[in-house]
């Protein structure tokens, strides 16, 4: 499965309770859709972490790496490169 | 005593040009919010808006917020600002429990169309604040303004109802805590003398305006002339930091939640914050080792600890940063004009060292609940506000909290009155029973948990129950963990024993 194809199912599962696909835009904004919340993006980047074997650094918790499902594919990609 | 709104007149005249407001890179003076105030009130008053009448509010902090809560008071009128998490069922339910007529908002918020969908069979007025204030459109309705300064406040009495905060209830119902003028201005006098707030300061705003503690952040800054630094979200909590390193920060307020945040997932020990030279923190206790930490990251910083309630305008007691050593996980002392006791459950004063009941005395204690007497009569007392939470206070007066006894859930910045989420999830059929409990949590304090037993021969998903709660609930509210049980632990009395469920 793609990284991104993951990453997808399991915002659905774990943030919007449905196996709809239609209900997430892999461009929406968790923070400006009101997907995630504080401790959401906690989770996201322990299970970016553990899924993909990345360390996320502290300065690296920005929206630019993380506010999005585009967003997250293109950081897991940069730090797996 | 001065008023809010008129002292904010006089800064708007005295300090035309200083900065009030700073956020996404736009820079806002005095004069520019004085407009603002202005043109809000002038709306509201071409549109009928009788003294004492109340104004509801949706919108994010912004210099639109502030330009209404001051507008509203310059026409005369009652502010509620309404928490803009909440879903449109709350938000409809509080509308109508505070009789506003208007709706101030920011054009923006998700729930207006619902709002706007079911205006035709309502009295209430939607006001688009950011579209009033662009299209510059009121200055032609009644007379235009030729001098914003000289701009004729409405006569407002001292002991005039001034807005209204609902806050979670132990019933599951919010209650509107009745703020007075002189509620707001006692209470924000009453900070400024244990906080050295100065026209120069620059306080970074994480949090909402729409509670007591943002609130006073606001009107203890706008008195002192100083700025604020916007920042709306503290999901990025290290582009916070670096907006306060950009801005040239002075001063942070945060509640416990906040300095987790900063501690876990940001980088406080490299970004240096040179201007910072004050940090609060209210909203519940912090641990001794994060207080450390955050003093050994800014050591120029000095760290006020500060206790209070919406009841109480905002703040009761404060621990000077020269204490902070010595009384460390004290509240510290009564802030000016506040009377407190420690009372046992005969409502006597108890002796120094023993627990009971802080109960205070003073003009920030609020009018009381709005349109809710039994709630009222509860906690105002012979002219005494029981706060509802335990605590004792040492040998030098200093006090110190040991919990609270009503039954409500601390998550971050919120209450949350665990009835409420169980009546909505008791809402999804096939459910026979829940119970809601907090369960402590090391960045929030506490989360929270639904238990749910389902009726006999149910079959009701996790993923059912919990997208109901995400169509009906804001995201602060929405259970972290959901457990299926064959049926809840009582007591012989049929009472359900919620702390088996932690």
């Amino acid at each position: 499965m793609s990284v991104e194809q993951t990453l997808r199912d399991y915002i659905l599962e774990n943030y919007l309770f449905t196996d709809d696909q239609s209900e997430l835009n892999s461009a929406d904004s968790f923070m400006g859709k009101g997907i995630l919340d504080s401790t959401g993006i906690m989770e996201i980047i322990f299970f970016i972490e553990e899924q993909f074997n990345i360390k996320v650094e502290d300065e690296e918790m920005v929206p630019e790496n993380l506010d999005s499902v585009n967003n997250l594919v293109a950081f897991i990609a940069k730090k797996s490169g | 005593m001065e008023l809010l709104i008129q002292r904010l007149k006089n800064t708007a005249s005295s300090l035309p040009q200083s900065i009030v407001v700073i956020q996404n890179g736009e820079t806002y003076t005095y004069s520019d919010l004085w407009y603002r105030v202005v043109t809000v009130a002038d709306r509201l008053k071409c549109s009928g808006l009788q003294s004492g009448q109340t104004v509801a509010m949706l919108m994010e902090n912004s210099i639109d917020y502030i330009a209404s809560l001051y507008g509203i008071w310059a026409a005369g009128g009652v502010t509620v600002a309404l928490n803009t998490a909440l879903k449109y069922r709350d938000l409809n339910h509080l509308v109508i429990h505070c009789g506003a007529q208007f709706l101030l908002s920011d054009g923006v918020h998700p729930e207006l169309k619902t709002f706007i969908k079911d205006g035709s069979d309502r009295s209430l007025e939607l006001i688009d604040v950011a579209s009033l204030v662009t299209s510059g459109q009121v200055q032609s309705e009644i007379a235009p303004i030729e001098n914003h300064s000289e701009y004729e406040l409405v006569d407002i009495a001292e002991d005039a109802v001034a807005s209204i905060i609902y806050t979670s209830g132990t019933t599951g119902h919010p209650k509107g805590v009745t703020l007075r003028q002189s509620n707001l201005s006692a209470n924000t006098h009453a900070i400024l003398q244990s906080l050295n707030i100065s026209q120069a300061d620059r306080v970074m705003c994480v949090l909402p305006f729409f509670y007591s503690y943002g609130n006073s952040v606001l009107h203890t800054h706008l008195w002192a002339g100083a700025s604020l630094v916007l920042e709306n979200s503290f999901m990025y909590p290290q582009k916070v930091l670096e907006s306060m390193q950009v801005n040239e920060s002075t001063t942070f307020c945060g509640v416990p939640s906040t300095f987790n945040l900063l501690l876990n997932r940001a980088s406080i020990a490299n970004t240096a914050l040179p201007h910072l030279t004050t940090v609060t923190q209210a909203g519940g206790a912090m641990s001794k080792a994060s207080i450390s930490e955050f003093k050994s990251a800014w050591p120029q910083a000095d760290f006020y600890v500060m206790y209070g309630q919406t009841e109480a305008s905002a703040r009761i007691t404060c621990l000077a940063p020269d204490m902070l050593d010595s009384k460390l996980g004290s509240v510290g002392l009564p802030i000016q004009g506040v009377e407190l006791e420690i009372r046992g459950e005969d409502n006597r004063s108890v002796p120094a060292g023993e627990q009971g009941e802080i109960c205070i005395q003073g003009p920030n204690v609020m009018a009381g609940y709005w349109y809710d007497p039994e709630e009222t009569q509860s906690v105002l007392k012979d002219g005494w506000l029981y706060t509802g939470d335990v605590g004792y206070r040492d040998e030098d007066g200093y006090v110190f909290i040991v919990g609270r006894n009503r039954e409500m859930i601390k998550t971050g910045a919120h209450r949350i009155a665990p009835q409420e989420i169980e009546e909505l999830i008791l809402e999804v059929s096939g459910i026979e029973e829940c119970a809601v409990v907090g369960v402590p949590d090391d960045l929030l304090g506490q989360v929270l948990k639904a238990v749910v037993v389902l009726g006999q021969d149910e079959q009701v998903s996790k993923q059912i129950i919990m997208k109901y709660c995400k169509d009906n609930l804001p995201q602060y509210k929405m259970p972290k963990q959901l457990e299926f049980v064959e049926a809840l632990p009582k007591t012989a009395s049929g009472k359900i024993q919620k702390h088996k469920l932690v």
